[in-house]
């Protein structure tokens, strides 16, 4: 029989009360265990680590797609709400001290910064995709740089043209001064990282105010070249914001590995020097 | 330049259909000079020997039938297979299983899955270029290397099953130890041609057949069988009356809203005797819908109407093949509310309503538009009220909703017309009908709203299939939602349509439509008969000729294959597209299950 479909929100509220639970039942027993005078650094930190690198086998199973070992978007919920619990046995780990010790700072910053970039990792996907969705049509990353040309061509095409039935050449001298730099490469990504409409605001209105010195054919042309420019403008956009969804792991996958290794060196030398 | 590798360009009836299938220990010269014996003996006995222009049923004989040989109890057609081909009995009888049986019994096989083992091995031995192939798989002469695939080794076209250990005493239906309680059957003598419903209608075997005895059959494709409809009129006439009459029992008994699935011969004759068939709309109908996407014109006006919104029901209509459109009038224009496929009934709240208030009559509440092509059954109204309605369960006639000013609930009568959240949007619905993707049981459907664009997808799909992907992450987009551009495994695969060799195929497994390499010659029609260009033609290379591009020693011209999503069925696990998408925002669906599609867009 198939499995009707849960919502989203049912998912989360079922989610986060058992990760809720359970981090409860785990925080009673390590309060129970330090007030009972028993050192779970050890425990603790065995733990940690073993979350940890259950985290990172996230990226493993991305990169082996057979056998089929879950569904991918199964370990994505697993990873979220086990790192929340990594959270937890941190906390503890360190015993909500600030650690001292070079190792321990650096493994302690790492930690926390990849768990950070992590969180924010997860605002961010969910965040963008509905914005992108909503803005200019869709376009597979790799092949923005194409249809940047492409658009180009046909706005120096369209000059040419302007050029040519109109003999003026108000709109081709706006076009150098203005847009020629502007449809040659992505622009104003900072801006579209503020979600600001400011730059394209700036250039559709310095091309309305030439409307008063266009003719007829030269308007028809303009209202073209509007389209183009707010074309230009999305596409702009969705480099901006799928480079940030491709980004943001470029920075969360390799402070994984950097904790990983740091982390074995801390739980050897606790070994060679403790145990 | 690049170094390029020489290879025929494969032809129809390069491998006829008996060498794909040939007896283990018999030599090609043998099973050669098998076939020729069983052409000649064919070609004196019904329905060939009045058959004219003989050179050309020789050839159809010779390349697209072959000898099988069964033994009492062996099974020759399962239920719900999907075959591309017809039987002819030439010794012996066949039964007919009219009941449902145990897939156990019917020594239903696994798909040839890999072994997860080597699904996980071959990630590591992944080609580097792209459409990189062991050409010692194909049936061509290479060039200079001699070698020739061996037949029946590595075809996939037709699967009929092997003996089956379950069903090795004679049938015998009165016996209680009798592994099958088989209560319902035909018998089928010599000479009798069978399957033809499921060959050329591309619908699913609607019985099993069993060996009564020693029986040996003739095997058609249906390439073969479609070529032979073309020879000779009677046989035209016979096989068309055949699919007529077989069709109308199989579309009643498929309708399972109205309960006559467990209804006997007897107890369906009154009703097959008075329904009727009607087909509506172009069978070419992918023709027509590319060159209205073309000239995007309003697809309502090139839909015929079935049944209109306000006249009074003449009769319970069933689909039998294609889809239909339901829709209302809604100010100047019309609503689509949801669409029907093959089994759904129309029209059964107002006959339902009407035969219990005769004094209080009810017209059409909707309008019913064949959406491309569409062969329906029509039960006469008299009909419908003495004989089908009364046995329908009250609580499963669907409610008639306030005659016409409000609309009913889309097509599935499993909805809950009341539940706001339950329903697809409008605007998605005309959509999806517009743009027919109603056709598919496996539309890749993308919530852009939740993909990150990662295309781990891609990654996934490229990796199970030697690093080649076989969809884009691409096409239409409706609201937030993409169609991307991946088979959609049809309930109506029009391009299957004049595939010269049947590469193009069905698995008789779970009936996704999946190409077989060896036997694709590359024409492309498959390609070009797909409306929603989601078949790939490629140029292959050569794996032992250091990956050069195969080229064809006539004309130099590269040897093309034609590609495309085969729903992972080589794999264990499923679509790896959607198992390895992060953020459950990639769903194959078949599109015959609203309920599931209106939660997946309401999550
Ligand atoms: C602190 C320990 C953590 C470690 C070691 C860790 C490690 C990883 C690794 C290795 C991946 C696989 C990336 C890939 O191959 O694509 C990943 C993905 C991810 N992690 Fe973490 N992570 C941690 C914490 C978190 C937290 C706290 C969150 C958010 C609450 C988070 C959210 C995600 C998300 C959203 C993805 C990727 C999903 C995608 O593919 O789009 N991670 N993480």
């Amino acid at each position: 029989m198939v499995q009707p479909i849960r919502t989203f929100r049912f998912r989360r509220y079922l989610s986060s009360l058992l990760t809720l639970a359970l981090a409860a039942g785990l925080a009673l027993l390590l309060i129970a265990s330090n007030l009972s005078l028993r050192d779970t650094h050890y425990a603790t930190g065995w733990a940690l680590l073993g979350m940890i690198l259950f985290l990172a086998c996230y990226n493993l199973r991305k990169k082996l797609t057979y056998p089929p070992l879950l569904r991918s978007a199964t370990w994505l919920q697993l990873h979220l709400y086990v790192a929340w619990i990594t959270l937890l046995v941190f906390a503890f780990h360190i015993g909500f001290r600030i650690p001292n010790g070079i190792i321990e700072v650096t493994l302690a910053t790492l930690y926390i910064t990849t768990f950070t970039s992590g969180v924010l990792g997860i605002i961010l996907t969910r965040a963008i995709p509905p914005r992108l969705a909503v803005r200019g049509s869709e376009v597979i990353y790799e092949r923005i740089p194409m249809f940047r040309r492409e658009l180009r061509l046909r706005a120096e095409n369209l000059m040419i043209q302007s050029v040519e039935k109109t003999n003026a050449t108000i709109l081709s001298d706006f076009y150098t001064a203005h847009l020629a730099d502007y449809f040659a490469r992505s622009r104003n990504l900072r801006f579209h990282l503020m979600q600001s409409h400011k730059p394209l605001h700036n250039l559709l209105s310095k091309l309305t105010t030439q409307d008063r010195y266009l003719g007829t054919e030269e308007r028809a042309i303009a209202v073209e070249l509007r389209d183009l420019i707010k074309t230009k403008d999305a596409l702009d956009y969705h480099l901006a914001m799928q480079g940030i969804l491709k980004i943001w792991l470029f920075i969360h996958i390799p402070l994984t590995y950097m904790l990983i290794a740091v982390a074995v060196v801390h739980a050897f030398l606790i070994h060679v020097f403790l145990g | 330049m690049s170094k390029t590798s020489v290879l025929d360009r494969p032809k129809r009836w390069d491998i006829p259909f008996f060498a794909e299938r040939s007896q283990r220990d018999q030599t090609p010269e043998v099973a050669q000079k098998a076939q020729e014996e069983l052409v000649q003996r064919l070609l004196v006995i019904e329905p060939f020997a009045k058959m004219e222009n003989r050179k050309k049923l020789k050839d159809i004989l010779h390349n697209d039938t072959r000898l099988l040989q069964f033994h009492d109890g062996d099974v020759i057609v399962r239920k719900g297979d999907y075959g591309n081909s017809a039987f002819i009995t030439l010794v012996g009888s066949v039964k007919v299983l009219l009941d449902d049986l145990d897939p156990t019994l019917l020594g239903r096989k696994k798909t040839k899955t890999q072994s997860r083992w080597r699904s996980f091995t071959k990630l590591f031995t992944l080609p580097r270029m792209p459409e990189s192939r062991d050409t010692r798989l194909y049936p061509q002469l290479r060039e200079g290397s001699g070698t020739t695939a061996k037949p029946g080794t590595t075809f996939a076209i037709q699967d009929i099953p092997n003996v089956l250990k379950a069903l090795k005493e004679p049938l015998d239906p009165t016996d209680p130890k009798s592994p099958l309680k088989i209560t319902n059957t035909v018998t089928m003598e010599t000479g009798v041609l069978f399957g033809e419903l499921a060959a050329l209608g591309r619908i699913p075997r609607a019985a099993s057949c069993v060996a009564q005895g020693d029986t040996q059959l003739l095997e058609i494709r249906w390439q073969g069988l479609r070529d032979l409809r073309q020879l000779d009129n009677a046989l035209r006439q016979y096989v068309d009356q055949l699919y007529r009459e077989r069709g109308l029992k199989d579309a009643l008994q498929n309708a399972a809203q109205i309960h006559l699935h467990q209804r006997s011969d007897t107890q369906l004759q009154p009703i097959v005797q008075t329904a009727e068939f009607a087909t509506y709309g172009s069978y070419d109908w992918y023709g027509s819908y590319q060159a209205l996407r073309e000239e995007n014109s309003n697809p309502l006006t090139q839909e015929p109407v079935i049944a209109a919104q306000g006249h009074y029901p003449n009769g319970l209509i069933i689909i039998r093949a294609g889809f239909a459109r339901i829709s209302c009038k809604q100010g100047s224009g019309e609503h689509t509310l949801g669409y029907l496929s093959k089994g759904d009934v129309y029209g059964l709240a107002e006959l339902a309503h009407n035969a219990k208030h005769p004094n209080d009559p009810t017209p059409l509440t909707t309008t019913l538009r064949a959406i491309g092509y569409v062969d329906i059954v029509r039960v006469p109204t008299a009909t419908a009220e003495q004989l089908i309605i009364p046995n329908i369960p009250v609580d499963q006639i669907p409610v008639l909703q306030n005659k016409v000013s409000s609309p009913p609930s889309p097509s599935t009568p499993t909805q809950n017309p009341s539940a706001e959240k339950d329903r697809i949007a409008p605007v998605i619905l005309e959509s999806l009908v517009e743009n027919r993707f109603i056709n598919g049981s496996a539309t890749m459907l993308i919530d852009l709203d939740r993909c990150t664009r990662c295309d781990d997808c891609v990654r996934a799909c490229s990796s199970g299939h030697d690093n080649n992907p076989r969809f884009v992450r691409h096409g239409t987009t409706i609201d937030h939602y993409l169609v991307a551009n991946a088979c959609m495994h049809c309930a109506d695969p029009v391009c299957m349509i004049g595939c010269p060799t049947g590469a193009i195929h069905r698995t008789t497994q779970g009936g996704e439509v999946v190409i077989n390499d060896i036997t694709c010659i590359g024409c492309g029609v498959c390609a070009s008969s797909c409306p929603y260009e989601n078949i790939r033609m490629v140029e292959i290379r050569d794996q032992l000729n250091s990956d050069a591009i195969v080229v064809n020693p006539n004309n130099g011209k590269p040897i093309a294959k034609a590609t495309k999503c085969d729903l992972c069925t080589d794999h264990h696990g499923g679509p790896a597209c959607e198992r390895a998408c992060p953020h459950d925002a990639l769903k194959r669906v078949d599109m015959r299950e609203m309920d599931i599609l209106s939660q997946w867009f309401n999550r």
